[in-house]
């Protein structure tokens, strides 16, 4: 058993060596709560089975590189054109955040073309002293004090009250992994202003061949009737980090359709938390992981309903090969007095190698009378009888395996919010499936 | 075409074709009758490939072709087609996308052309109008939510579109209305001609008012007991299977 911890007197130093801009104060502050308790550890509950070792191992390495050389800008070649191909494929209006620094072209772009009822800024260049456009959701995560510690800058987004946006907006996070840039703590804030309307597109990509561990933090305030579609893909190289959270605050009758893909990345741990505090609120959570060779894909979510009527439902669906493994913990919290809340959670497994292993965890704590809860897991093999039907009218095996874990997969993709990224996810998740199927026979 | 010698099988560690032996010619229509549990099934789903049964003995020839010998895919591509008895619900999976992707392993295996979406949909509107389906099946998930008769009837467009050398059909008759048996029967009949071979598997007469065969036989205890004209048939609907029992242990 590892008892790796980040080195705290390096980062101290990598702190320090970071600009004297107006996010030092910030910095500061969460180095030293940080301090007191450092990453998460197999003995928090929530991290049972998620040892983060490996992160530590690459963030100590980083921060002794830091601590004593430069920091430089990521960017380069690769990413120019990563970018170029992405922005191409998915219509939306694209802000570019490589290495956690926003890319300033890419924000000058979206001032052309998005109407005023966007409002975007770098908080580094804007001379913010604080990371997000008001108080900090979850501020006190150990990952997230982490993450404020080492920002270089952070994104914040208005979309104005009562405006609906006509396109999505599309958040690229690239990082490059190299030995200056092995650690990226990326940060964005949405702020939906009452009765406004938004798709939004996060995607998470790595380049390199070099170890590289990516911590995410996202922070979305939905005011009062407001509707906000989320897509999340994940899509790193699969040897790369990322420990990601999305925190949400819902307002009275405001709604949040998220979709979460995961397809790359050698360890991974995503945090949906939504804090329901307001009457009205609908929310639905979808996902869709797929994991082969080692990876390790840990999906925790949480609903806390404070108040009824409200309505969370949730449905993850995992495919699994080789020896990865992956994890899934739902959690909805029905505090006393939230009286009419209407919570569903699902999570449904395909494992095509029996050396692959699922962790699966639906839970309800309840504290109120007048609710309406179900939870359910599943995990199961690809079905026999239907592999011989399809072979028998000619597929191959192989085929036959692709046309049925699609089939699993397309559930979660119809059902998926932001229409403009749907044929791209299709595209992804059968390339990934390939590999998948074509590992597993 | 179809030659079955002394064919023996057996599923976990119970033997249920017990030395079967059958030769059917091209343009024939066998009928294989015979009570629950006599082996018809399994005889069908060893013929198409199913990994759950043992061949223990004996030999199965399709064309020259020891069929025990190649993958269920490999089968259908080379034209051996099972309706099945109970057809499987795979729901996410389009119809149409199934039905076109079967057809495009058997012409690719045959070193034909594919079919593009537009010539598969006209050639599979055709059949539908043949075999009187509804159209938007086509767009629903393999016969997910299909009631028992629109599963049988997709099993026969899947046969009529794949147009195979050797058609099994087990108990494709089986819980089927007058209106649809009629229209499994037309689709079986149209299918008819001199190079197509077709086996009905079926535990009732009644399919055969429609689709006269030229053999019947009589399977009880895992091979056959008795061959006959489809007078064969009559006599069984008449004397019930205990006259076969009798007459097989007399």
């Amino acid at each position: 058993m590892s008892t790796a911890t980040i080195d705290t007197a390096l980062l101290e130093r990598a702190v320090a060596r970071l600009p004297g801009d107006s996010l030092a104060r910030a910095r500061k502050e969460a180095l030293a709560r940080f301090a007191t308790t450092g990453f998460p550890t197999t003995r928090h509950e929530d991290w049972r089975y998620t040892n983060l070792t490996p992160a530590i191992d690459v963030s100590n390495a980083w921060l002794r590189r830091t601590a004593t050389g430069a920091l430089e800008e990521g960017s380069d070649e690769s990413v120019r054109r990563y970018a170029e191909r992405l922005t191409a494929q998915i219509n939306a209006w694209w802000i570019v955040i490589t290495n956690g620094v926003v890319q300033e072209e890419s924000l000058m772009r979206l001032r052309e073309q998005a109407p005023g009822t966007l409002e975007a800024r770098s908080m580094a260049s804007a001379g913010d002293a604080e990371p997000v456009g008001h108080s900090s959701i979850a501020a006190d995560e150990p990952m997230t004090r982490f993450n404020t510690a080492l920002l270089r800058d952070a994104l914040h987004l208005t979309v104005r009250a009562g405006s609906e946006l006509e396109k999505p907006i599309g958040l690229l996070m690239i990082d490059t992994a190299n030995s200056a840039s092995a650690v990226s703590q990326s940060r964005v804030s949405i702020e939906m202003q009452p009765n406004s309307r938004a798709e939004f597109i996060e995607y998470h990509a790595s380049l390199g061949e070099n170890v590289h561990f990516a911590n995410v933090v996202t922070e979305l305030h939905v005011g009062s009737g407001a509707a906000v579609d989320f897509v999340r893909i994940q899509d790193r190289d699969t040897s790369h980090l990322q420990v990601g959270r999305l925190d949400a605050a819902m307002g009275r009758d405001s709604s949040l359709r998220h979709a979460a893909f995961d397809l790359g990345g050698a360890l991974i741990r995503n945090d949906v938390a939504v804090d329901i505090a307001e009457r009205g609120v609908s929310v639905e959570l979808l996902g869709l992981y797929l994991a082969a060779g080692q990876q390790h894909i840990d999906n925790h979510t949480r609903a806390d309903h404070r108040t009824g009527p409200a309505a969370s439902s949730e449905e993850y669906r995992g495919i699994l090969t080789d020896r990865s493994r992956c994890v899934f913990n739902g959690k909805a919290i029905v505090h006393k007095g939230a009286d009419g809340t209407d919570a569903q959670q699902a999570n449904h497994n395909l494992l095509l190698s029996d050396k692959a292993e699922i962790d699966t965890k639906p839970e309800l704590e309840i504290y109120a009378d007048d609710v309406k809860c179900s939870h359910g897991a599943t995990v199961g093999q690809l079905d026999k009888t239907a592999m011989f039907y399809l072979r028998s009218r000619g597929l191959s095996r192989d085929e036959a395996a692709q046309v049925l874990t699609r089939a699993f997969a397309a559930g979660i993709i119809a059902k998926s919010p932001v229409h403009a990224a749907r044929s791209h996810i299709e595209g992804l998740v059968d390339r990934r499936l390939q590999v998948l199927v074509g590992d597993a026979l | 075409m179809l030659e079955i010698k002394n064919l023996k099988a057996r599923i976990g560690d119970t033997e249920i074709l017990t030395g079967l032996t059958l030769t059917v010619k091209p343009g024939e229509v066998h009928a294989i009758m015979g009570p629950n549990g006599s082996g018809k099934s399994t005889l069908a789903l060893v013929v198409a490939g199913h990994e759950d049964y043992v061949v223990t003995e004996g030999s199965v020839t399709y064309m020259g072709e020891d069929l025990l010998g190649l993958d269920p895919e490999e089968r259908a591509r080379i034209g051996v087609f099972l309706g099945f008895q109970y057809p499987v619900e795979i729901a996410g999976v389009n119809n149409a996308y199934l039905l076109k992707a079967a057809l495009n392993a058997k012409r690719r295996a045959q070193g034909e052309p594919e079919v593009d979406a537009f010539e598969f949909l006209k050639l599979a509107r055709e059949k539908m109008k043949l075999l009187d389906m509804d159209q938007a099946l086509l767009n629903r998930g393999v016969n997910e939510g299909f009631s028992g008769g629109e599963k049988k009837r997709n099993e026969i467009l899947q046969m009529a579109v794949l147009e195979p050398r050797l058609a099994i059909l087990d108990e494709t008759d089986s819980g089927l209305d007058i209106d649809a048996l009629k229209a499994v029967a037309k689709g079986v009949n149209s299918l008819r001609d001199a190079e197509r071979a077709i086996v009905l598997v079926t535990h009732y007469q009644r399919l055969l008012d429609y689709v006269e065969p030229d053999y019947v036989h009589v399977l009880s205890g895992g091979r056959i007991v008795r061959s006959g004209d489809k007078s064969l048939a009559h006599m069984l609907e008449e004397k019930g299977y205990d006259w076969v029992r009798e007459a097989a242990s007399a």
